[in-house]
């Protein structure tokens, strides 16, 4: 079980790793991160119960955004350590039209 | 409310400092300016015969007015401090959440690729409850059969929003008519 910023890194890779995401959620007004020492990691904020992701979903969808969000809670739950985990979309990106 | 409430409290603030100030030069009788120069005995005087008025029942209309027209705002602001605020995302199920201005864009563009639909603006309210409400104004041609349009558009947005997992509790469709000219789009 990790803990802090530990957890946060390891969040953030099972969610990255995730089919559907496109990248870490930087919020709209304030950047959810966490912090420790000098390093940060966004788009995953730890707290004592909580863990709280934040996605960037890839458009088109490749399955419906519950599966998705399940998909990344079902990565992140051995590491999370019993935290009650909430995933947050923060923005679609359409994903580059490779044909092109 | 929130915002309204720090607005307050500042001008609140402020107008307690400048009073703070001035009770200060006044007290020490500084720039010439003396304690016994205030006109207090005639604001003591006034509060005297308000409150002896309001005992006796003497108040005039204007003044029963006001005090209930103060009481009604006292209660409406309280009722709204009561109130919760609105979520500022839309929560899908257990522990996931959508911005609004995901299912905003969701929604616009399934509703313009309706072959009807010229252009279309998108409010999202989210809910305490899972689900959104949106509200969906489509632009179409004039003389066109709106009914149609309007329920062949409300399932098309349902059926996909449901497909990709986002809920809505409520949409609200509305149809205007618009000139092509000045829509985002002319033919579909």
């Amino acid at each position: 079980m990790a803990d802090g910023i530990e957890l946060a890194r390891a969040a953030s890779v099972a969610a990255l790793a995730t089919e559907g995401v496109h990248s870490m959620g930087r919020g709209r007004y304030v950047e959810p991160a966490t912090y420790e020492g000098s390093e940060k990691v966004s788009g995953v904020v730890v707290g004592p119960e909580d863990l709280e992701i934040h996605i960037v979903a890839r458009y088109p969808l490749p399955r419906p955004i519950p599966e998705i969000a399940e998909s990344i809670r079902e990565r992140v739950a051995p590491e999370a350590g019993g935290r009650k985990t909430t995933v947050v979309v923060d923005d679609l990106e359409v994903a580059d039209d490779e044909s092109l | 409310m929130r915002v309204f409430n720090r607005v307050f409290m500042i001008l609140l603030l402020a107008g307690l400092f400048v009073l703070g100030v001035y009770m200060i030069v006044y007290a020490f009788d500084l720039f010439g300016y003396k304690l016994a120069s205030l006109p207090i005995t005639d604001l003591g005087k006034g509060v005297e015969n308000f409150v002896v008025g309001a005992e006796n029942g003497s108040l005039s209309a204007t003044t029963i007015i006001i005090l209930i027209l103060l009481a009604i705002l006292g209660l409406i602001w309280f009722i709204a401090e009561l109130k919760p605020t609105a979520p500022r995302r839309v929560r899908m199920g257990s522990g996931t959440y959508v911005t609004r201005t995901v299912v905003e864009d969701e929604v616009s563009t399934v509703a313009e690729q309706v072959p009807d639909v010229l252009g279309s603006s998108v409010d999202v309210k989210a809910r305490r409850s899972p689900g959104a409400q949106v509200d969906l104004e489509a632009r179409v041609r004039r003389g066109e059969d709106l009914n149609t349009i309007k329920s062949g558009l409300q399932s098309t947005v349902q059926e996909y929003l449901s497909e990709k997992g986002l809920p809505v509790s409520k949409l609200n469709v509305k149809l205007v008519e618009a000139d092509p000219r000045q829509t985002k789009t002319r033919v579909q």
